[in-house]
């Protein structure tokens, strides 16, 4: 999966830097769709709210504009790790400041996973 | 606040690995909350299946991607370890789902987003062309 972080970057652009790097974004999802390494893709929108806590504690997300804030992502099916860093080198967003979080998809739930450990380590 | 969204939400799991303090019975009534929880979103129409992240990765940065670092992660509370998303069309119901996340009870956030239609970098060129027009005019 990739994270795109950054949503503070296009505000140092003008119309037409922006238009060409949304082109040429657009154009970098669609091959990667056609090549059927990108399977799922989206961007998201500013507001955020965060929910946390025993006491379920909604507040107003602190990353509204923020280098680390989280403003789109791609699900990538590819062979390996190495393919994925290598498609995320790629993005059009970087020469302005975007960082890409490349992170591998887990086969199951971490917790699960945590309890098989256990189980495992129990019956040793 | 615009509060009607037709493109859904994406919940997104900000934790660090509080589940290593649990014990495998918390543990295990934990996982069948979290299925029955999930389950029932599903068969409402109003979750689609997500995914859950391992906790190692890198961040490129930079032209041409020439920076890969480790991370962030393994103890940060702020990593991303997952991501579900709904098909409400409200932040407020949105909000309410993410309040009733079983594993909220025992650490962790989650972010609450909007999922855009369209590219916010699109919009905001489309609304400068607009204002250069009306300057223009």
């Amino acid at each position: 999966m990739l994270l795109f972080r950054g949503n503070d970057w296009t505000n140092s652009l003008s119309p037409e830097e922006k238009q060409k790097v949304t082109d040429q974004w657009m154009a970098w999802f669609q091959r990667l769709t056609n090549d059927g390494k990108a399977i799922a893709g989206n961007p998201l929108e500013r507001e955020s709210k965060i929910v946390s806590g025993k006491l379920r504690v909604v507040s107003d997300g602190p990353f509204a504009e923020s280098k680390e804030a989280i403003g789109g992502y791609f699900l990538l099916d590819v062979a390996g790790f190495d393919d994925a860093v290598a498609i995320a080198r790629d993005c059009p967003g970087l020469p302005y400041g975007v960082q890409v979080e490349v992170r591998p998809v887990a086969g199951e739930c971490p917790i699960a996973n945590q309890l098989k450990h256990e189980a495992q380590f129990a019956n040793a | 606040m615009n509060t009607q969204n037709q493109n859904g939400y994406m919940l997104l799991y900000r934790t660090d690995e509080w589940y290593n303090r649990l014990s495998q019975e918390e543990l295990q009534k934990l996982i069948n909350q979290n299925k029955a929880w999930f389950e029932r979103l599903t068969a409402q129409g109003k979750a689609k299946p997500g995914r859950a992240l391992e906790r190692t990765g890198v961040t490129v940065s930079g032209k041409n991607g020439r920076f890969v670092m480790d991370g962030p992660f393994a103890e940060s509370k702020e990593a991303i370890g997952g991501y579900l998303t709904l098909e409400v069309e409200t932040i407020e119901e949105a909000i309410a789902i993410a309040q009733s996340s079983p594993g909220l009870a025992y650490g962790g956030s989650i972010e609450v987003r909007p999922m855009a239609n369209e590219c916010p970098l699109d919009v905001r060129a489309r609304e400068l062309a607009r204002e250069e027009q009306l300057v223009n005019v």
